[in-house]
């Protein structure tokens, strides 16, 4: 197999209705999500012929939306998974494209994430949980049940080593919430957060409070991967992929006692290698917000600020617009909505498409951008992508 | 009152582990191949990949230091609701410092627990057969 660089793009992408209570199943916003990314792209339903998505037992099935859609593939996938799936079923797309496999494949995430199955749980029977976690008779009997207290003891520590601290969480909400005051359909849309409001507000589990947690939210999103050569066929500017990377490191899924390393340092220099870009020539990023923290570890690792100048990086404003790393421009997982990650991944496509040119909303002239997925400290993909 | 919270499950890898805490001792699986503890334990070790694995009882006197926490204001699972807040902590064992161990810290005010802390193991009966590997700080 050859290089891979430049020679697919992204051509489709598109979404349901975002709600706190769809009354609708995961199938029909799906269906929704992957019609809007078909116009978008402006094929046929039938042109695809690989389907996949990533779930937590919440979604519909591939061949699901593929039957509804009158569409019958050649290929459907559907994987367990969450932040950093987006990626590495793209680069599966890829890989299958470039075998002769498959010409057009379409990934999507549907969830009703609030009204239906919560990542944040309840309800759940603590013996399966304990069993379905790995490691988790070692931590379910602790009180340690949610990503909140599992993140938080990797961001406690890594807060003591480098001297960030909770206002610099603070300014990695405040950005993202800025950002979401130019998206109309972001959830925080018109509910703007100020340092002082951030600092007032008491902590859910120490080090966050309610803002440095992502949302909650009933949607779906639908992207479409093409070879670079179909991709001039499209309607649509097509954004390709420069790099994409994806890489496991710490043992276990939950159960973390070396909180000296995170997958996504490793997965940043593969990433950049293969796009032959550096972090500096990066314009427009989508940094993986489940919490606020998880951002300014992923700015460490991928090298946009070193170790212990990440506070100072985000104080500065350079995660605003104007900044010199405009990131989550939609309003990100923390203010715009929650499909773990693959709002952030449309975001940033129509970002280098300069689809919001002309508005306040377009980062300007950006040409490459850098879209980050994070499983957990265990589990990263990114991806480089240009116009 | 009956214990309301989850209780341990012991399974066919792990329960050297929860059987020793139900005497108030410290088991850690151990891999005769490449040396190191395995934990949590498993049915091969994490590292190497070795299925040679053995159990070393390290006895009931366990000292540790705080290498990370979180506090939790907000029971995240049931029983814990009155118990808020509550302390999550990784120790770092003194005499296996590669082993690094979650649980609460308990009788410890939130603005007290701090990274490097010394903490003593401790075990909690928490029903007529099992025991719960809990620290305290020392004082």
């Amino acid at each position: 197999m050859g290089n891979i660089s430049n020679r697919y793009a992204i051509v489709g992408v598109g979404e349901s209705e975002r709600s706190k209570n769809s009354g609708r199943s995961p199938l029909h916003l799906a269906l929704d999500a992957a019609r809007a990314a078909i116009a978008d792209a402006g094929i046929s339903a039938k042109e695809i012929d690989g389907f996949m998505s990533y779930h937590e037992n919440d979604s519909c099935t591939s061949h699901q939306l593929a039957t509804y859609l009158g569409v019958r593939p050649k290929y459907v996938k559907d994987i367990t998974g969450g932040g950093s799936s987006t990626e590495m079923l793209i680069a599966d797309a890829i890989g299958l494209i470039e075998a002769g496999m498959l010409n057009t494949v379409l990934i999507y995430r549907s969830m009703n994430g609030r009204s239906g199955v919560r990542m944040g749980g309840g309800g759940w029977d603590m013996n399966l949980l304990q069993n379905a976690i790995d490691g988790g008779s070692f931590i379910i009997p602790y009180g340690a049940g949610g990503p909140g207290q599992w993140f938080g003891l990797f961001a406690t520590r890594h807060m003591h080593e480098t001297g960030i601290t909770k206002e610099h969480l603070g300014h990695v909400c405040v950005s993202f919430y800025e950002h979401a005051q130019r998206n109309p359909k972001a959830f925080f849309n018109g509910k703007p957060l100020t340092m002082e409001e951030y600092l007032n507000t008491p902590d859910l589990v120490y080090p966050f409070n309610k803002h440095d947690f992502c949302l909650e939210s009933d949607e779906a999103n639908a992207i479409i991967v093409t070879s670079a050569e179909r991709a001039k066929d499209c309607k649509s500017r097509p954004v390709y992929i420069m790099g994409i990377s994806g890489r496991q490191c710490h043992p276990h899924t939950h159960y973390w006692s070396d909180l000296s390393q995170v997958a996504s340092d490793y997965v940043a220099p593969e990433v950049f290698k293969m796009a032959g870009v550096k972090p500096e020539d990066i314009q427009v990023a989508s940094i993986y917000d489940c919490y606020s923290w998880v951002v300014l570890r992923q700015l460490e690792a991928y090298g946009f600020a070193p170790r212990g100048e990440v506070g100072d990086f985000v104080a500065d404003g350079h995660l605003k617009m104007g900044g010199r790393l405009p990131s989550n421009t939609a309003g990100g997982m923390l203010s715009e909505g929650y499909t773990h990650g693959m709002n952030n991944v449309l975001e940033i496509v129509r970002q280098i498409r300069h689809e919001y040119q002309g508005t306040d909303r377009q980062v300007e002239n950006c040409e490459i951008g850098i879209c980050t997925g994070w499983a957990g400290p265990d589990m990263a993909g990114a991806m480089i992508l240009k116009n | 009152m009956s214990y309301q919270r989850p209780i341990p499950l012991k399974n066919h890898d792990n329960h050297p582990y929860w059987d020793a805490a139900d005497c108030h001792e410290l088991s850690l699986q151990k891999c005769e191949c490449c040396g190191e503890y395995a934990h949590p334990p498993g049915p091969s070790c994490a590292k190497c990949g070795s299925t040679e694995l053995s159990w070393e009882n390290l006895g009931s006197d366990i000292k540790g230091t705080v290498y990370s926490y979180v506090v939790s204001y907000r029971p995240f699972l049931p029983g814990f609701q009155d118990e808020i807040p509550h302390i999550i902590a990784i120790i770092e064992l003194e005499k296996a410092p590669s082993v690094r161990i979650i649980g609460n810290i308990l009788e410890c005010r939130p603005e007290a627990v701090n990274i490097g802390m010394p903490v003593q193991m401790v075990w909690v009966d928490i029903t007529e057969d099992r025991a719960l590997p809990q620290w305290k700080a020392v004082l």
